[in-house]
């Protein structure tokens, strides 16, 4: 039931090619296209108060000089977004125009409440002549693409990667790790050679955990959902669940169940971690200071029985089925997403959903000024290539999975449960999800 | 108005009082009514996962029977709810009566005092996610430093309970204190001076006139933290999520998250007001109790 999502592969797939031949033949309106055709309207816009959002709308006037729209912004932190959306769509209101989505969490579910409104059409319209639809990650396009309706537009490329420190390493005479058996066989070194850090972090807290559970699982070669029901008793679930908790129980920092990314980038930035497996949105921070900068590698997570199988997701702009101006909404989604916004926002450190953006020369300079950055593109080109967007189980109730997911995981870090008794409470509860309509 | 009040007859008097106060009384009825009442309704309303709606009768209340969950989170409710109020009594008492005989005591110190419930408690419970970090936090710092074990605090199933308890108590017991100060400066002075006369040491002043004289402005202070700490939300939110595994996971969490996160409305209706009938309960107990120690 995985859903891969290579670029090669998802463009190879028939009944996707036809959303993405409507992104392509945008073009063919450019001609008559003109920025300030909505001059004066004003777009309500739902905002994830995260680096994402925070990058483009530094250039919040440009877009409101170039179009003659006012851009309200309406930003929130993401759980609270969620909520504000939740009452806004509940109510059929029009206040929100467009709004940050994460389609490999809400997607499913966003899609089936009929709360996104279709973008193929819309990029079949009005597109300016430099749009480029085709050049944005047909991977990401497709993971916004549900039930052959275009929900959203990707905004950014993300996934987990780890994070290690070559001083330590050094130190203690390791290589960089190439597998998963190689990652734990250098934390147990690391903790005999220097007791004053930890030798690996990762997300402990339950509802955040499933962001970086679900590479290890996929790298080991397990799947979510087999023959329609829950998979986490398979013995790749189990390996999984085994790996990752023995992980942080024996070379976690102690309280790594409360740990998400915040905790997580302060321990490794504080120099108190020698591996960190977190998101790569979090260079930036973790970088913060420049202490890390020099003594800082980084690679997507190590491969496992089935090879590289990195977490690869991206934030969407999505517009709502309920604006009542969804033609304006438009034209602030795809400026947003244009090639020439999303170099802007490259350089601010959000790696860009497009191969063009990544070869421009401009960005390529800013990332050849810093090792570091190299590797993180090197990383993210992992990710492009071979990246799958599923995070929890590809259900309509996918967040409600991720608490079954992280419970189990956190059953076996505070040695609650064996793992047997874990992963069958959570199957349990799991396939009651799958078979939710 | 079509004269002055002395010149209007009680009868037109009322009348327009009602029609003056009428607007401001059915705004704030309507304001208590309506998000009840809507409540009331969505608790009988079924949501799907993708928010389809249809009538579910009691569906959402039998559910709660049955839900483990339920349970458990009404047991977290209440364990926090006893432990946090007798410790914010028993301290709040405590600093009444320093802060009541202190008289010295410079503004500064006494402002320092009270200050931790002025704090947002989103403020608090970051400064206490930082203070109480395992690896990071000045807490076990300060443990160690003394040749103390350290502790997981929030991170430990055992530990959550009594340690968001603890930051409750830091955060509210000023809170009490005040109420209690305020009780303390109106008992009559004639009572402790007979007690000075008759040779009553200063614990049997305490234990038999001040104590007994307090229990109302208590039993106000208890309605009063009652509410709050039966609807607990933030502190835990900001520090614990309601974790680790469920070992914090208040019904007010666990409502939150299913209406919000999970977007079923309906049954986190249902859950929200059976907390809502609790903290009611709760209230009119002890509204009565204040009126049996009522002097």
């Amino acid at each position: 039931m995985r859903v891969r999502t290579s670029i090669a592969i998802s463009l190879a797939r028939a009944g996707f090619a036809v959303i993405a031949a409507s992104v392509v033949a945008s073009a063919a309106s450019a001609a008559e296209f003109d920025w300030k055709k909505f001059q004066g309207k004003t777009v309500t816009f739902l905002a994830n108060n995260n680096p994402v959002s925070q990058a483009l709308l530094t250039h919040k006037a440009d877009f409101e000089k170039l179009t003659g729209i006012t851009l309200k912004v309406d930003g929130y932190q993401e759980q609270q977004m969620r909520q504000r959306l939740v009452t806004v769509m509940n109510a059929h209101s029009d206040e929100v125009d467009v709004f940050m989505t994460l389609p490999s969490r809400e997607g499913q579910q966003f899609a089936a409440a009929g709360w996104y409104a279709e973008l193929a059409s819309m990029t079949k319209g009005e597109v300016a002549a430099d749009y480029d639809g085709a050049g944005l990650s047909q991977a990401l396009v497709k993971a916004g693409t549900f039930d052959g309706k275009l929900t959203s537009m990707p905004m950014n490329l993300e996934g987990p990667i780890l994070y290690y420190r070559t001083d330590i390493f050094k130190k203690c005479g390791l290589e960089p790790p190439a597998t998963i058996a190689d990652v734990e066989a250098a934390a147990k070194k690391l903790k005999a050679c220097d007791s004053g850090v930890t030798p690996f972090v990762s997300r402990g807290l339950k509802p955040a955990l499933p962001y970086t559970f679900s590479n290890m699982l996929h790298n080991i070669g397990g799947s979510y959902i087999a023959n329609g029901k829950s998979n986490l008793c398979s013995p790749q679930g189990k390996e999984a669940l085994e790996t990752y908790s023995r992980l942080l129980r024996d070379y976690g920092p102690p309280g790594v169940v409360n740990y998400s990314f915040y905790q997580i980038s302060a321990l490794y930035r504080s120099g108190r971690a020698a591996m960190a497996f977190e998101s790569s949105n979090e260079l930036r921070t973790v970088m913060e200071g420049g202490e890390r900068l020099k003594d800082t590698a980084l690679i997507a997570f190590p491969a496992g029985k089935a090879g590289q199988v990195p977490t690869a997701i991206g934030w969407g702009m999505a517009v709502s089925a309920y604006s009542k101006q969804p033609d304006a909404a438009w034209y602030f989604v795809q400026w947003a997403t244009s090639p020439a916004v999303q170099k802007m926002m490259a350089v601010q450190g959000i790696a860009p959903p497009r191969s063009s953006v990544a070869s421009d020369p401009e960005y390529r300079k800013w990332i050849d000024e810093e090792p570091v950055r190299q590797q993180w593109q090197a990383a993210l080109d992992v990710l492009a290539a071979k990246g799958s967007s599923e995070v929890g189980y590809p259900i309509v109730a996918n967040p409600e999975s991720r608490e079954f997911i992280g419970q189990a995981v956190q059953d076996l870090i505070l040695n609650q449960k064996p793992v047997d008794q874990a992963c069958a409470d959570a199957d349990k509860g799991l396939d009651a999800l799958i078979a939710q309509k | 108005m079509s004269g002055t009040a002395d010149t209007l007859t009680p009868d037109r008097q009322r009348l327009e009082l009602g029609a003056l106060s009428a607007p401001a009384v059915l705004f704030t009825v309507g304001m208590i009514a309506f998000p009840l009442l809507y409540t009331i309704w969505l608790s009988f309303q079924s949501f799907s996962s993708t928010g389809r709606q249809s009538f579910a009768g009691l569906a959402n209340y039998t559910r709660l029977v049955g839900d483990n969950e339920f349970w458990h989170g009404l047991w977290v409710t209440l364990a926090l709810y006893v432990l946090s109020l007798v410790l914010q009594l028993v301290f709040g008492v405590w600093l009444a009566l320093v802060l009541f005989h202190a008289k010295r005591l410079p503004g500064v110190v006494r402002s320092l005092f009270i200050s931790p419930f002025m704090m947002p408690p989103v403020v608090a419970g970051m400064m206490w996610l930082v203070i109480l970090d395992p690896s990071l936090g000045a807490a076990n710092y300060i443990l160690t430093s003394f040749g103390l074990p350290p502790s997981d605090w929030l991170a430990s199933p055992s530990w959550v309970i009594p340690t968001v308890a603890l930051i409750d108590t830091w955060q509210w017991t000023p809170y009490v204190a005040l109420i209690v100060l305020g009780g303390l400066q109106s008992l009559p002075p004639s009572v402790y001076e007979a007690a000075q006369i008759d040779g009553a040491s200063g614990f049997k002043t305490f234990q038999r006139i001040t104590l007994p004289l307090l229990l109302p402005t208590i039993v106000t202070a208890t309605i009063l933290r009652s509410v709050d700490l039966l609807r607990f939300f933030d502190i835990i939110y900001i520090t614990t999520q309601g974790g680790p595994g469920n070992a914090s996971n208040t019904l007010n969490i666990y409502g939150f998250r299913v209406g919000f996160e999970f977007f079923n409305i309906g049954y986190a209706s249902a859950l929200m007001l059976t907390l809502t009938a609790i903290v009611f309960g709760v209230v009119l107990a002890f509204n009565r109790l204040r009126g049996a120690v009522a002097w």
